[in-house]
């Protein structure tokens, strides 16, 4: 009996894990299981048969990992991609096509049920099956997923025969089903929402019934209150009617009731899931101000810093494409990067693409609601979820004419979004893959919705251009940044005419830059969203401008690349020489006296050796709490005022130099002004310090408090770091967060004039941790160098390159 | 002579078996032995050493090949620990007790058959 006991007590393990452990007999098979790995991290010259391949064709790698893919045909060239990304981002791939599509419960249990019932009520796979319905048979989008779902499939197919599938799937025991088109649509959705699906509409609401309309109209308006740097100065097309300019009036209580539900639902679901900031460069500068006499062009785009990249680098060339820079697996085309003549890369471009409605209903007609003068009933769409572990979950979503239901609690509220419009974006990626000339740019970037982006653009021409390209929505009438009732009379009407959105040419100062700020001046015509979370408080541009547009200065790959890890804080110089001010008073300690000397000695540069760099972030956020605060515990408000913080930043610089003796200094009836804030401010800050870094503030360096980390999409053992880092939020070396998992999520420089392009990544190709090539490229990333960008032949013979030849 | 040359030819097809994707072989074969070998204490360490070498040899081959330490830092890594030797050990401990309980299951089912006691001749 004990044999029997002790049989099946093992075999069960064996076969269907205990408690955290999985089945442990297939995981840990030396042969099959997670120990393949060591055998995949292997990656050597090699000949390999794909079905579905019409002629040979050939891949190299470089000796980190870099791909190049070379067809004879264009069918071929998305074929081979798909598999590439396939050998070397399979679980990747199946993760992010899982988040979109509602599935990751199937796989990971319970815990991710959240997420997925959400996913499948905003509609990414909707919206994805719609997207491939409407592609013709001959449409050349269709064709390239078809390609490289097969080219992926080939590569799953392969896998499974030989037992070398990522070691996740071994150890969490499941499969990948077959790779789809529709997979490859959802993980573009997955960036659109990442990037412009907001709540900010919520937390608006929730501002307006808590803190009041007043001080939300005057603390969060719609054109920025500080001094900021827009690309595209105008002049504007004659201006039209209908932006919306409305005061602010309180909201209802029930659409206050629905807006706290909704925005609670949100703030529950895992990071990445609603867009919360932004943070990416890019700017261009014309032959006439670069020393090669050719234009430059840099791009950083910031992102979720994660174990595998979202990045996979590589270069495309076949008789339609000749194309090189940085794809996303599960997606055919290369988004960010340079073919034989213009150069491109993307920040993004922050519009509000997030509406919503509370939709009118009356208890006597249940599954209806009013709009445009007629009662409508609510389309219903229902969903199985699977779940690992436990039962399959049903999931009914409710439609309305504006979109989803996300609540219905108080006021039926649902939700309008661009992302969920079907659009045929990968068809303009391919369109910008094969762009030769501004015009051809421009021209693709006609189609483009979702997420707006600031596509920056340089060519070997010398020109250079930037287009905040995509969908945005206009309402009818309305205050579109609240909820807003959705009888129809505040519906989205259309989006801005595609002339007249943000963009410039050629400028004449030669140069052009975007940041995340708002893109245009007071006098654009048309609404685009507010300074409240939607667009970035402007000091990364700022900066950026302040560089590039010295005067009589010409410039070079080198100093792009230096403009890409610049960490000095432009907030911090404007405000630290005012700080130096209020504090000349006296009332300091010796101690304090010396903290404000090290501020007086400091060059604005957050760099980790630097104690002012210390002083000058507490500082600040102390000097948030003091002003703001009180407001906040007094009307009980339920929003973080940290949430806040980018907008309010803009309130108190603005105050602070122009305005030092506002109202909102003098909370509770106090006679105080800026300085004595900045005071309070800066006591309160150096009490802190001094308790968490010693009372000697020449020790307090940056270094110590903030560091920065890579996370592994899964397992936290597995993430690079935390490492000491400089830059903070508004840096250009962007590292919000303590510790930052947020930044340059690639780094390209190119200068036209030496034909030059670099480009580098904080990871590594593989999503294998026992490869050479899963994080090999941080240390360079971190350290601020770059790697070249080779052509196909260039690699070919490039030290210690290995080559596979593809063969149908 | 015959009975050393069958429990190297077990040992070998559990290996082959283990290659193949077949990871509880040991078990089956393992208990095969148990069930024939007359003395369990005898059947019951071989069924040891069979669990050892049908998950041990694969795994040092595989070593020997693509080297597994990085493998076994990422898979300690994954399971929460700092120490690559613990998905090693843990690895062995599978193989071993497959092939452990395959042997003392098929003993315990001779000596119910057989009516006498597991450890006696």
């Amino acid at each position: 009996m004990l044999a029997l006991i002790a049989s099946g007590a093992v075999l069960y393990a064996a076969f269907f894990g205990a408690g955290p452990l999985p089945a442990l007999g297939p995981a840990f098979n030396p042969a099959t299981g997670a120990w393949t790995m060591a055998q995949d991290a292997i990656v050597a010259s090699q000949t390999l048969h794909l079905a579905g391949l019409e002629q040979p064709a050939k891949v190299t790698l470089e000796s980190d990992g870099t791909a190049h893919v070379v067809a004879q045909t264009d069918h071929d060239l998305f074929l081979a991609t798909g598999y590439v990304h396939a050998r070397f981002r399979l679980f990747q791939m199946d993760l992010l096509r899982r988040q979109g599509e509602g599935r990751l419960s199937e796989v990971v249990g319970k815990a991710a049920l959240d997420s997925d019932r959400f996913e499948l009520q905003l509609g990414l796979l909707r919206t994805a099956e719609a997207e491939w319905a409407a592609l013709a048979p001959d449409n050349r989008s269709r064709q390239a997923l078809t390609a490289y779902a097969k080219g992926v499939n080939d590569r799953i197919d392969e896998a499974t025969a030989q037992h070398q599938l990522p070691a996740m799937f071994t150890l969490l025991g499941y499969q990948p089903k077959q790779w789809t088109p529709i997979d490859s649509l959802i993980v573009k959705g997955d960036m659109t929402q990442t990037l412009n699906f907001t709540d900010t509409p919520l937390v608006m609401a929730m501002l307006n019934k808590s803190l009041g309309p007043d001080l939300t109209d005057r603390w969060f308006p719609v054109l920025p209150p500080n001094q900021q740097s827009p690309y595209d100065v105008g002049p504007y097309q004659t201006a039209i009617t209908g932006a919306p300019v409305a005061p602010i009036a309180q909201i209802p209580d029930a659409m206050a009731v629905a807006a706290a539900d909704a925005y609670q639902r949100l703030a529950s679901l895992p990071a990445g899931l609603v867009a919360s900031g932004g943070a990416s460069n890019n700017w261009a500068v014309a032959g006439a101000k670069s020393e090669s006499g050719g234009s430059l062009m840099a791009g950083d785009p910031h992102l979720h810093l994660t174990l595998p990249a979202i990045w996979f680098q590589l270069s495309m060339d076949s008789p339609g494409y000749h194309v090189s820079g940085v794809s996303i697996p599960g997606t055919p085309v290369v988004l960010i990067g340079h073919n034989q003549h213009i150069s491109w890369s993307l920040t993004d471009a922050q519009n509000q693409q997030t509406f919503y409605y509370g939709e009118q209903e009356d208890s006597s007609r249940p599954g209806e609601y009013f709009w445009k003068g007629a009662w409508q009933k609510y389309k219903t769409v229902t969903y199985d979820i699977p779940v690992f572990g436990g039962a399959t979950d049903h999931l009914i979503v409710k439609l309305s004419v504006h979109g989803p239901v996300i609540t219905e609690r108080g006021q039926t509220t649902s939700v309008w979004w661009a992302g969920n419009i079907p659009s045929q974006d990968l068809d303009v990626l391919l369109g910008i893959d094969q762009a030769d000339s501004y015009q051809a740019f421009r021209e693709a970037l006609r189609g483009w919705y979702s997420p707006t982006h600031n596509f920056v653009f340089a060519d070997d021409l010398g020109n250079i251009g930037l287009i905040s390209a995509g969908y945005y929505p206009q309402v009818a009438r309305g205050t579109p940044w609240l909820p807003m009732p959705g009888t129809g009379e505040y519906d989205v009407i259309g989006t801005i005419p595609y002339d007249d959105i943000p963009q410039a040419f050629n400028p004449p100062d030669h140069i052009i830059w975007s940041a995340n700020q708002r893109q245009v001046t007071s006098d654009y015509p048309y609404y685009i969203g507010t300074t409240s979370n939607f667009f970035d408080p402007g000091y990364r541009a700022n900066e950026i401008h302040r560089v590039l547009g010295q005067q009589d200065r010409k410039f070079s790959a080198a100093d792009m690349a230096a403009l890409q890890t610049d960490t000095r804080d432009f907030l911090a110089s404007q405000i630290t020489p005012v700080l130096r001010d209020a504090l000349s008073g006296g009332g300091l300690s010796k101690e304090e006296e010396q903290a404000s000397l090290l501020l007086d000695r400091w060059d604005y540069k957050m760099d980790t050796d630097s104690a002012g760099a210390t002083i000058w972030w507490n500082f600040w956020q102390s000097y948030l709490a003091e002003t703001f605060d009180g407001y906040w515990k007094s009307r009980e408000v339920k929003v973080a005022r940290a949430e806040l913080n980018d907008a309010l930043s803009q309130d108190l610089e603005a105050w602070t130099l122009n305005d030092q003796n506002n109202p909102v200094f003098m909370y509770g009836g106090t006679k105080n002004t800026a300085v004595e804030v900045m005071r309070i401010a800066f006591h309160s800050m150096f009490t802190k310090l001094s308790k968490q870094l010693g009372p000697d503030p020449s020790t307090w360096t940056w270094g110590k408090v903030h560091q920065r980390e890579l996370e592994n999409l899964v397992v936290s053992g597995l993430n690079y770091g935390p490492k000491a880092d400089g830059g903070d939020a508004y840096t250009p070396l962007a590292a919000p967060d303590f510790p930052s998992t947020h930044g340059p999520s690639w780094r390209m420089v190119v200068d036209w004039g030496a034909h030059t392009f670099q480009g580098i990544y904080p990871g590594g190709q593989s999503e294998n941790p026992a490869s050479q090539w899963y994080a090999d490229r941080a240390a360079t990333w971190w350290k601020g160098d770059y790697a070249p960008m080779l052509t196909a032949d260039q690699a070919a013979s490039s030290a210690g390159a290995k080559s596979w030849s593809l063969k149908p | 002579m015959r009975g050393l040359a069958a429990v190297l030819l077990a040992i070998l097809v559990s290996i082959a078996a283990v290659l193949l994707g077949v990871w509880w072989a040991p078990f089956v074969i393992a208990a095969v032995i148990g069930i024939v070998w007359r003395r369990a204490r005898v059947a019951i360490p071989i069924g040891v050493i069979l669990g050892l070498a049908a998950w041990g040899v694969p795994l040092a081959t595989a070593h020997l090949e693509f080297g597994l330490r990085p493998t076994a830092e990422s898979l300690a890594a994954i399971m929460g620990f700092t120490q690559p030797a613990i998905p090693v050990v843990l690895t062995m401990a599978v193989g071993v007790l497959l092939g452990l309980t395959g042997a003392w299951l098929g003993s315990s089912a001779r000596s119910l058959v057989g009516g006498q006691p597991a450890t006696s001749r």
